[in-house]
């Protein structure tokens, strides 16, 4: 599985302005309903905010990877974000975060969740992969960077 | 100090996010290096990132190598914690 394969251009955000975890979240859920339409952005935020109260998905280094299981989706949806300054988020290492990689992902496939999240991590564990996430200046500068490492 | 042991991945989801976010916060609270095994992948115990990448899922058996002066009950912790499907319940 490639992680540009998960995702597209209109699904990788660079340098966002938001000042909370709430905000970034509804931005990442409006992105979400987008593209999949069938869903509402507030059922695609209920469960980025409930995935949250379990505890916060902000995994250190700066990274957060918010996600929801939902029934309606039929395939694991990656989008991409990378915040201008670093925002708040409960991280286990106390550090805000300024990488986001949301996802939404079908209920109920075990394998093919876990297949996702390491596809992402295995990413994400590459401190070169994260230094140029962190320098895109534009969407599509982001979208690339995804695209050659992937 | 060194202590080992093998458990098995009883929750249905597997060492998913939270699941791995649980084992890292518990095993930085020990003076001991913490690995993970699984088949022919290794990951630090204090990594969110690297427990993923294990993608051990139900029914998997992971080895658990903790050094240091704290190995035995790191190995006890964690060991219990899996063992306890990481608090879930399925």
């Amino acid at each position: 599985m490639k992680l540009s394969s998960l995702t597209s251009e209109d699904c990788s955000k660079a340098a966002v302005l938001f000042n909370s975890k709430k905000r970034i979240l509804e931005f990442i859920s409006q992105l979400a309903h987008e593209k999949l339409p069938h869903l509402t952005q507030q059922e695609i935020l209920n469960a980025l905010l409930n995935r949250e109260k379990l505890g916060s998905t902000g995994i250190g280094r700066g990274i957060a990877i918010p996600h929801g299981r939902m029934s309606g989706a039929q395939s694991p949806l990656a989008l991409i974000l990378v915040s201008e300054t670093p925002i708040s988020f409960d991280a286990i290492d106390n550090r805000p975060v300024d990488i986001f990689v949301a996802l939404i992902v079908p209920d109920g496939d075990c394998q093919l969740h876990l297949k996702t999240l390491a596809t992402i991590a295995d990413k994400l564990n590459d401190k070169e992969f994260c230094k140029q996430l962190r320098s895109a200046k534009t969407d599509h500068d982001l979208y690339q960077v995804i695209v050659e490492h992937s | 100090m060194r202590s080992e042991g093998t458990f098995l991945i009883r929750n249905k989801l597997g060492l998913h996010a939270r699941a791995a976010t649980v084992l890292a916060q518990l095993a930085v609270k020990f003076d001991a290096t913490i690995t993970l095994f699984q088949d022919e992948k290794q990951a630090a115990g204090d990594s969110v990132l690297a427990l993923m990448l294990l993608e051990s899922s139900q029914g998997k058996e992971v080895k658990v190598v903790c050094e240091g002066p704290d190995a035995e009950p790191a190995l006890n912790s964690i060991g219990e914690l899996i063992e306890q499907r990481f608090h879930e319940h399925e």
